[in-house]
């Protein structure tokens, strides 16, 4: 259902559609109001690249508190309420936040769009940013304060002032969600949506700025939870055979399959221009699977997909922070937080998929003696 | 002919502190094409919501300040014929719901802009939009309520205001015609921050459709000039704006401060 432009508004006087009369002669003083004018110069500088409509785009949906680090603001909500809160964002409006743990992975996305623009420069097929923040709008100055700040070319944005992101969520297409509420990552993916919660992290390593880097745990991330649940259930030997017998029959997918695809539908048109060996985007997937063995099933159930992945790095149970110390991804995608601190620890932005069987396990403790050696 | 009559059942307001808000009774009822004659009552219409969403607010207000004079003060007006005559049925209807309305101004469609001016009303909502443009050109704030507006909620007051693409030159002075609005905003600000931010029976969403986020943070500060402090604010940026607005559920939309456009 749509509502049509015909309603909006009347406002006490003048149509907007006629041209303003010229009889308004104000013999009040200046209003208060005045001050909020904005003046409309001929040749605006900025000619800023119109954002692509949502179902053509790539959209990446971020919460504010992992695009910036907003820590100590955290802590006064928490502490003190909201009013506190509220009130301190205000006084501080003018003063942007520093960058949080999904800034670099934004900023990648504007390298690829920059790209994108210059090869096909009427298409759609971009990424688009949307900031989906529960915050009030009072912090909204200080967020778009912020993002000119740090040349971020985000324009749209939701600040649903403590309504759930959802409805918002499926109305702009939203491809990828990264906030730091699990709670709502978890909404995100039980409406079928590709979600992450994102950690503040005191270390990150510093990564392109050209090319973007993302990397995929493979079970419960890309592919289905169905292997995982075997392992748990019976183990790692019957875990091997399980998958040996099933190598030819692919795995179901799993929540981040689509983006994966939609990574790759991007890539294609590098290399239909020529630049496979220039592409600002590469894949990994890095999965504790070992190559001789599980590994077999995982490349085939990609291929069944059409899908490419650049390097898959099979790690045989092998903990996988160094891995990814050395591959310097903007992103890494995990189903368990065993494996999400362990890239943490190492500095690689690292954020949880709380999919599938591995959610059940919670105490840390037992993780690490399971999945020490487990493949993935 | 205009007549005006009070609503001896609900306390009348504070002529000078409330803010004075004027419905069409065809917009709060559904009159059917055959008026069955035992029928004493109408059934409920779009606008049935939007009151009774009006109506919770001030017994918040009224909770948080018995002595409270800054509140909604409903006028049920009537802008064709064939309504006016319908008076006393407009009057049971009202009663019959228990709708906290003070007034009803009983006019046709040739004095109802008129009466409006006469009430001092201050928002003037109607279904239709001939007579949303007639009183906005009379210099009522104004706007249309749209078939959405029935399925709105009724525990809380919903305003949406639109931030798009109006700047004036700087030379111009600001019309008198833009008293009206900021007058109203104000009050309406005012009436929000009787409340904390959680649980308020009040909202105020702004949206900013075509603009990105320079406009929305326009709008912003020139809603925050106006004393009206934004709860929810959504900036589209050229996205569809229909998914949006079934999301946000706004019993009514107004503009942002300026309304003139000049080249």
């Amino acid at each position: 259902m749509s509502l049509n432009n015909s309603q909006t508004l009347t406002v006490s006087g003048q149509d907007l559609t006629r041209n303003g009369s010229s009889t308004n002669s104000s013999s009040s003083g200046r209003a208060p109001w005045d001050n909020a004018r904005v003046v409309l110069k001929p040749s605006t500088p900025t000619r800023k690249p119109k954002p692509p409509k949502p179902e053509n785009a790539i959209t990446i949906a971020v919460s504010s508190r992992v695009l910036f680090n907003m820590e100590k603001e955290q802590q006064i909500y928490e502490h003190q309420g909201m009013e506190d809160y509220i009130k301190h964002q205000v006084e501080h409006e003018t003063e942007p936040f520093s960058a949080g743990p999904a800034f670099s992975f934004i900023k990648a996305l504007e390298a690829v769009n920059t790209r994108l623009r210059e090869l096909y420069p009427d298409s759609e097929e971009l990424f688009d940013v949307v900031l989906m923040t529960n915050n009030h709008a009072n912090v909204g100055l200080r967020l778009i304060n912020t993002i000119n700040h740090h040349r971020l070319f985000i324009e749209r944005f939701c600040m649903t002032g403590g309504n759930s992101p959802i409805g918002y969520l499926k109305a702009y297409h939203t491809n990828l969600y990264l906030s730091a509420d699990p709670v709502k990552v978890r909404e995100a993916l039980g409406e079928g949506i590709a979600a992450a919660t994102m950690f503040t992290q005191e270390k990150m390593k510093e990564v392109s700025e050209t090319q973007l880097r993302v990397a995929f745990d493979g079970d419960a991330v890309l592919f289905s939870d169905e292997s995982e649940r075997i392992y748990k259930a019976h183990g790692l030997d019957k875990f091997f055979e399980h998958e040996k017998a099933h190598e030819n029959k692919p795995l179901d997918h799993g929540p981040l399959k689509g983006f994966l695809e939609a990574l790759g539908k991007l890539q294609k048109k590098f290399y239909d221009k020529g630049q496979r060996m220039d592409c600002p985007i590469r894949t990994y997937l890095v999965t504790a699977r070992s190559a001789a063995s599980s590994g077999t099933r995982a490349l085939k159930t990609l291929r069944s997909w059409g899908l490419e992945i650049d390097e898959a790095l099979f790690l045989a149970g092998a903990p996988k922070g160094p891995m990814l110390e050395k591959i310097r991804p903007h992103i890494f995608f995990d189903d368990q937080m065993f494996h999400v601190e362990g890239a943490a620890e190492m500095g690689t932005v690292a954020c949880h998929v709380p999919y599938g069987i591995a959610q059940r396990v919670t105490k840390k403790g037992t993780m690490n003696e399971e999945t020490s050696s487990a493949p993935k | 002919m205009v007549a005006t009559v009070e609503n001896t059942d609900v306390k009348q307001k504070d002529a000078d502190r409330a803010l004075i808000v004027a419905v069409t009774s065809r917009s709060v009822f559904e009159s059917g094409a055959d008026d069955d004659g035992d029928e004493e009552v109408y059934k409920v219409g779009t606008a049935f919501p939007l009151l009774q969403a009006l109506q919770r607010v001030n017994e918040r207000l009224l909770e948080e300040n018995p002595a409270e004079s800054l509140l909604f003060d409903v006028v049920l007006i009537t802008t064709d014929r064939q309504q006016q005559q319908q008076s006393s049925r407009i009057i049971s209807s009202t009663r019959h719901y228990g709708l906290e309305v003070g007034r009803f101004c009983f006019s046709s469609e040739e004095d109802f802009t008129e009466s409006l001016l006469t009430n001092n009303v201050q928002l003037f909502l109607s279904t239709d939009a001939m007579e949303a443009s007639q009183a906005s050109q009379k210099g009522v704030v104004s706007a249309q309520l749209d078939q959405h507006a029935a399925s709105c909620p009724s525990e809380q007051l919903r305003v949406l205001f639109c931030g798009d693409a109006v700047v004036r030159l700087s030379s111009s002075p600001a019309p008198a015609s833009q008293q009206a609005p900021q007058s109203f905003s104000a009050q309406l600000g005012e009436m929000r921050q009787r409340f904390g931010l959680f649980d308020s029976p009040v909202s105020v969403v702004l949206v900013t459709s075509r603009g990105g986020r320079e406009s929305c943070g326009t709008a912003l500060r020139t809603l925050r000039s106006h004393g009206v402090s934004v709860d929810e604010a959504y900036c589209l940026a050229g996205a569809p704006r229909g998914p949006m607005l079934s999301l946000i559920r706004p019993h009514f939309l107004l503009s942002v401060g300026f309304s003139d456009l000049k080249e």
